[in-house]
């Protein structure tokens, strides 16, 4: 188990490429749950290898406890990783794959098979030991790949490369609440790359959202779903996406023209492009001088909650309202959000 | 009753195939025990059955009256092959995995250009290497010597093995080499007891190709060499005089055949019986 630092950490492939990792600096504690949440593309799987030694930054250092690997290879940072695809040592059994990091580290027999047995114990595969590993079911293969992390009791981290992507949709959410029961009970760094936002929050302590190789905000769940750094966040997190509406600076407040949504601009906001954001989970109906007004287009039905699409004029903005009401489309909606709600962007920049 | 005439259909293709297949060895099986008589003069009622059976082609081929005693050229030919396929599958096992997994350049050239290398030796008609060939180990004093032909069929069959193994090293995922990094494993040992295993049936074909080109080859055989060693292929054409002995040449080729033919049984067995299942995706 490490603290992992990555300091001004940035990554071109080439030199005179754009960088495909922006530099950087983050801290990543010892036994904390982090995700990197982003579409594909956006540098996640870039920072993982970096972070396992298979690629060498060219910008910046990464620190395992303070000590300096960035130069360290892969088999002497003592990681493990799971990956996207199920990877198994197809030749050998699963005992023996899940033995085989203390193999390769020339633990004692008699002591890998001890540790061996108590980590197939607690991850379900006791009974298939015996096995060729290639035998497995797509999430056992991935129980297993954990597997191999767990064994070493000094692991520095676990990386999961989009480990459920390839799982069936039921087992998924099995295998989710596994490694999530695995983490809180062994206590170890763990980084889970994903570009499903449900699975970042969910598993997560803090989440660090990507985009276009650059970290854009890095925080708690709720940090991130209430105030989004930028209007890429607001938009990847949540669902729906968040209301971005273009805006105006008149007398001292920013305004949504059409509309009597306004905040306070900020002292020496500038210029640049405004727009005033909120959630679609923060708007009230009201019935009695609505901030916006306008027709219902579209209603999809969730359960208990119903999204609805409101059009006023050239807007068109997304309200989650609780279901039980009895709207149909073409039906006049007038809304208010709350003052504290509405966030204030600049080039899709928070700024207040 | 359709499943039926389907099943027979099935049975009298393969039986058909078979019997063209085995047809040739079990005429040689024959042949090789007739005498002169035998083969010429030809069955009155029941062809490849009736004749007078005579051992002359058999101890034609152990020092036998108008023959040449084959076993020490073919103990040579065993030497020859085994180690020349041995060493090349080693060497080239090694060159495929090099080229597979990491990253080679001098200048414009790349690992492409390399594996093409290796290739474009087997390129030119044998006959071009002759020369070079005779040259190089009259040089090195190494003609007619079974070191100076270890070393020629090497440079034979490397190109093989490479081309093969290079292949099979490609189709087995970087992933693995990378976890098993991550395991803490040396390149080496992940080399050995990762991707070596995941590879086991590319090196049973190119095995297999190195055997069955290195015992047969008859052209580096006969030019490089000359009383001292000889090599099977050459021997039985020794056996070859004014007047063509069938009944020798049949032995010989039935002799030389063998080996191959049990290799080939037991492979197939091998791969049938799930030996190197779940080496492959």
């Amino acid at each position: 188990m490490a603290e992992i630092t990555l300091e001004t950490l940035g990554h071109r492939y080439a030199p005179g490429l754009p960088y495909a990792l922006r530099p950087f600096s983050m801290t990543w504690q010892d036994g904390g749950t982090y995700a990197l949440l982003g579409p594909s593309g956006c540098g996640k799987s870039t920072m993982l290898n970096i972070i396992s030694g298979l690629l060498r930054p060219s910008d910046g250092r990464v620190l395992f406890d303070g000590v300096d690997v960035t130069e360290r290879d892969t088999g002497k940072r003592n990681i493990a990783q799971v990956f996207q695809v199920p990877v198994i040592y197809r030749s050998m059994t699963v005992a023996e794959n899940l033995g085989f990091p203390l193999v390769c580290r020339g633990v004692p027999a008699a002591r890998i098979r001890r540790r061996v047995d108590s980590i197939a114990e607690r991850l379900g595969l006791a009974r298939h030991l015996k096995r060729p590993a290639h035998a497995l079911s797509a999430d056992q293969k991935q129980l297993v790949s954990l597997g191999r992390g767990l064994v070493r009791e000094d692991v520095a981290a676990i990386l999961l490369d989009e480990p459920l992507t390839v799982i069936d949709p039921q087992l998924k959410f099995e295998l989710r609440r596994i490694l999530k029961e695995i983490n809180e009970e062994f206590r170890l760094t763990t980084v889970l790359v994903t570009h499903d936002q449900t699975e970042a929050m969910t598993f997560a302590k803090e989440v660090i959202v990507m985009n276009l190789g650059e970290v854009v905000q890095a925080g708690a769940p709720r940090a991130l779903f209430e105030r989004p750094a930028t209007e890429h966040v607001g938009w990847f997190i949540g669902s729906p996406a968040m209301n971005f509406l273009p805006a105006r600076q008149e007398s001292g407040r920013v305004t949504v023209p059409g509309t009597t949504l306004s905040a306070a601009a900020p002292e020496g906001l500038g210029e640049g492009r405004l727009s005033l954001g909120f959630r679609p989970e923060h708007a009230r109906v009201v019935s009695e001088s609505p901030q916006v007004a306008g027709q219902v287009e579209r209603i999809w039905f969730e359960g208990s909650d119903e999204v609805v699409a409101l059009r006023a004029e050239a807007l068109t903005l997304r309200v989650r309202l609780p279901g039980g009401r009895v709207l149909a489309t073409g039906d006049r909606l007038g809304i208010s959000v709350p003052p504290e709600n509405l966030l204030i962007y600049r080039d899709g920049r928070l700024v207040a | 009753m359709k499943h039926t005439s389907y099943l027979a259909l099935k049975y009298l293709v393969v039986l058909a195939w078979s019997a063209f297949v085995v047809f040739p060895f079990l005429w040689m099986l024959s042949t090789s025990f007739k005498s002169a008589n035998g083969v010429t003069g030809g069955a009155t009622w029941l062809p490849w059955l009736q004749y007078e059976p005579s051992t002359a082609g058999w101890s034609a081929l152990f020092g036998g009256p108008g023959g040449v005693n084959i076993l020490r050229p073919y103990l040579n030919s065993v030497i020859v092959t085994l180690s020349a396929s041995a060493l090349s599958l080693v060497l080239g096992t090694l060159a495929a995995y090099g080229l597979s997994r990491f990253t080679f350049r001098a200048g414009p050239v790349r690992n492409g250009d390399i594996t093409f290398f290796f290739i474009s030796q087997r390129i030119m008609p044998p006959i071009v290497l002759a020369i070079p060939f005779f040259l190089m180990l009259k040089t090195l004093g190494l003609l007619d010597t079974l070191t100076g032909l270890i070393l020629v069929y090497i440079a034979l069959l490397l190109p093989i093995a490479v081309w093969v193994m290079v292949d099979f090293f490609n189709s087995v995922p970087r992933g693995l080499d990378e976890m098993a990094w991550m395991d803490g494993c040396t390149p080496v040992v992940t080399f050995l007891r990762v991707i070596l295993p995941n590879a086991m049936p590319g090196l049973v074909v190119a095995g297999m190709f190195c055997l069955i080109f290195g015992w047969n080859d008859f052209f580096f055989a006969f030019t490089l060499t000359f009383t001292k060693v000889q090599l099977l292929p050459v021997s039985i054409v020794a056996l070859n005089s004014s007047v063509t002995p069938w009944w020798a040449l049949s032995a010989a080729a039935i002799v030389s055949v063998a080996p191959l033919a049990v290799l080939a049984f037991v492979v197939e067995r091998f791969l049938s019986r799930g030996g190197l299942a779940g080496a492959v995706r």
